[in-house]
């Protein structure tokens, strides 16, 4: 589903003490079936944005198109809960929303809230912790018994069970290990993929906005700084440090290779392949040189 | 989402902010019991004139405080309407069937509203100028002579002073926990009685789990840290009584002479 973003402007507390601009005119649109990455660094307003997509937070100023749901500034009866059965919200730390007695039942707690019955949300629910990769045996078990990741994938089915379009990721992989981050990312990529869903990510790790997006939102002060393919925006390693992001590692030894090398091109490589091969065509051609 | 004024802690430079604790503690629990003594429009004028002084030399807008007092008018009302119809004396204003209402039950139901604005806005001051910490510093130092008779005031501050921590800490929680249930489709606003109650186990049953789990961390944080109690530990912010507090008890005593004189 298309997103759009029309002059959005949110304050957080107006008319208090504590009024904060958190978003400051913003407009931009995110394609339909396209992985965009938001990145950022703390408070520049990254998770605002996002909760602005399915309607949890509702704009000061300003119009957000999301499909063909429109939400305005200072309108009361919407329809979110539509909008909601659309886009799928990972919140950080996504485990501690499970309450329920067992795993299969707390999947099934979000398409039932969209009107599905008992029978087609439990199918729903199976899909979906088959596509996490849950095993059966699990699904009668209490999610308390289960260990972080895994209660972070049960966490993650519960929102897929509603069969979104379109679903946001809010720093999906922070507190995993290596191999969960891994697992997770990959799940996400394939969900991309294969169910060809809209992914936005919000995410720290300037790696995995560089490999997994086609689309990159640079935050800074409420304000997108830049916007475009991370082969344009990592390139902009000056810009970046100026709003405290550094680019991707890969880059950043590229720069070091081509130092070296004494050479002055950049060639954008996220992946430790893509990589590898820039770093021999360095080589060759230095040699070539000599 | 949470609107409420009462218990909030807002910082600022003013001359109330900058009052020890503990004569802000005295002084409010001096005020609140002074109050009884206001029976007429003199006295009542006095407390009144009382808080709007305190609201202006605490630099608080007024109306961020009437905003936060609108949930209490509610309260407020109901009271009023009750003294008004059951409160006799005086002669008769109005009546209808056994309805029946007094310009003494009127006069008495304003000033039981006065009386119950009055209180909430000088504790809403006092935690408005005070933050929590100071408040629980405050009350630790003024129930010392306790420790005495062997009360554990330091333990007793000190679960007061955690609690009062994680208050915003747990509304954060709230209010994430609710934005997670609701994009899944949950809605508490909405439907019977019945549904909203349904609606709430989504939202306490995290709640607790990671109160618990918090609770845990914290315990296992303060032992790796050396808390061992009150015994031999110093304080990272001294109280410090000025002239300033003096003055403000004996405002409030000076206002208590006042009323006792010019009462019914």
């Amino acid at each position: 589903m298309d997103i759009t973003f029309e002059h959005v402007t949110h304050i957080y507390g107006q008319k208090t003490p504590f009024e904060k601009l958190a978003l400051d005119d913003v407009s931009l649109h995110i394609p339909s079936g396209s992985f965009t990455s938001v990145i950022g660094h703390t408070g520049s307003g990254k998770s605002t944005l996002v909760q602005h997509i399915n309607g949890l937070l509702k704009p000061s100023k300003g119009k957000i198109t999301a499909g063909d749901v429109v939400i305005r500034a200072n309108e009361k009866k919407q329809s979110l809960k539509k909008l909601r059965e659309k886009v799928g919200f990972v919140f950080q730390y996504p485990e501690h929303q499970l309450f329920e007695e067992s795993i299969i039942k707390d999947v099934c707690f979000g398409p039932m809230n969209f009107g599905v019955s008992d029978s087609e949300a439990t199918k729903r629910a199976e899909e979906s912790l088959n596509l996490v990769g849950i095993p059966a045996s699990y699904w009668h078990r209490s999610p308390f018994d289960l260990s972080g990741g895994q209660m972070r994938r049960v966490a993650i089915a519960g929102v897929l069970a509603a069969r979104p379009q379109a679903i946001i990721l809010d720093e999906p992989t922070a507190g995993l290990d290596p191999k969960g981050r891994q697992e997770m990312l990959d799940l996400f990529a394939e969900l991309h993929k294969r169910l060809s869903m809209t992914v936005i990510m919000v995410t720290h790790n300037m790696s995995d906005a560089a490999i997994y997006s086609d689309q990159v939102i640079v935050m800074n002060d409420g304000k997108p700084l830049m916007i475009g393919p991370p082969e344009h925006v990592f390139l902009q390693t000056e810009q970046l440090r100026r709003v405290g992001l550094e680019s991707p590692e890969t880059m950043l030894f590229l720069d070091k290779v081509m130092a070296k090398a004494r050479k002055k091109e950049r060639i954008p490589a996220f992946t430790i392949d893509q990589t590898a091969d820039v770093v021999i065509q360095i080589l060759n051609g230095v040699k070539n040189h000599v | 989402m949470f609107n409420l004024v009462i218990g909030q802690y807002v910082p600022s430079d003013s001359y109330v902010h900058r009052l020890d604790p503990r004569s802000k503690l005295i002084g409010v629990f001096l005020f609140v019991v002074i109050v009884f003594l206001a029976d007429n429009w003199l006295t009542n004028g006095l407390m009144v004139l009382f808080c709007f002084t305190g609201i202006l030399l605490s630099r608080m807008r007024f109306s961020f405080i009437y905003k936060g007092l609108r949930s209490v008018f509610i309260i407020v009302f109901i009271t009023f309407l009750l003294n008004l119809f059951l409160a006799s004396g005086g002669d008769t204003l109005f009546q209808w069937g056994w309805l029946r209402v007094t310009s003494g039950g009127l006069m008495q139901s304003i000033f039981i509203s006065i009386r119950i604005l009055v209180i909430i806005v000088v504790t809403t001051l006092l935690t408005l100028t005070t933050s929590p910490i100071e408040i629980t510093d405050g009350m630790e130092s003024l129930l010392n002579p306790l420790k005495k008779v062997r009360l554990p005031v330091h333990e007793f501050a000190l679960m007061m002073s955690i609690s009062l921590r994680f208050i915003p800490t747990l509304l954060e929680e709230t209010e994430k926990i609710i934005k997670a249930q609701a994009a899944r489709g949950s809605d508490f606003t909405t439907g019977s009685l019945k549904s909203r109650i349904k609606a709430l186990v989504p939202l306490l049953v995290p709640l607790f789990v990671g109160a618990f789990k918090r609770a845990e961390d914290l315990a296992m944080a303060m032992e790796a840290r050396g808390y061992h109690g009150d015994a031999g530990r110093t304080k990272l912010h001294q109280l410090n009584w000025s002239w300033r507090d003096t003055m403000l008890l004996t405002a409030i005593l000076l206002l208590t002479v006042l009323l006792i004189l010019t009462r019914n």
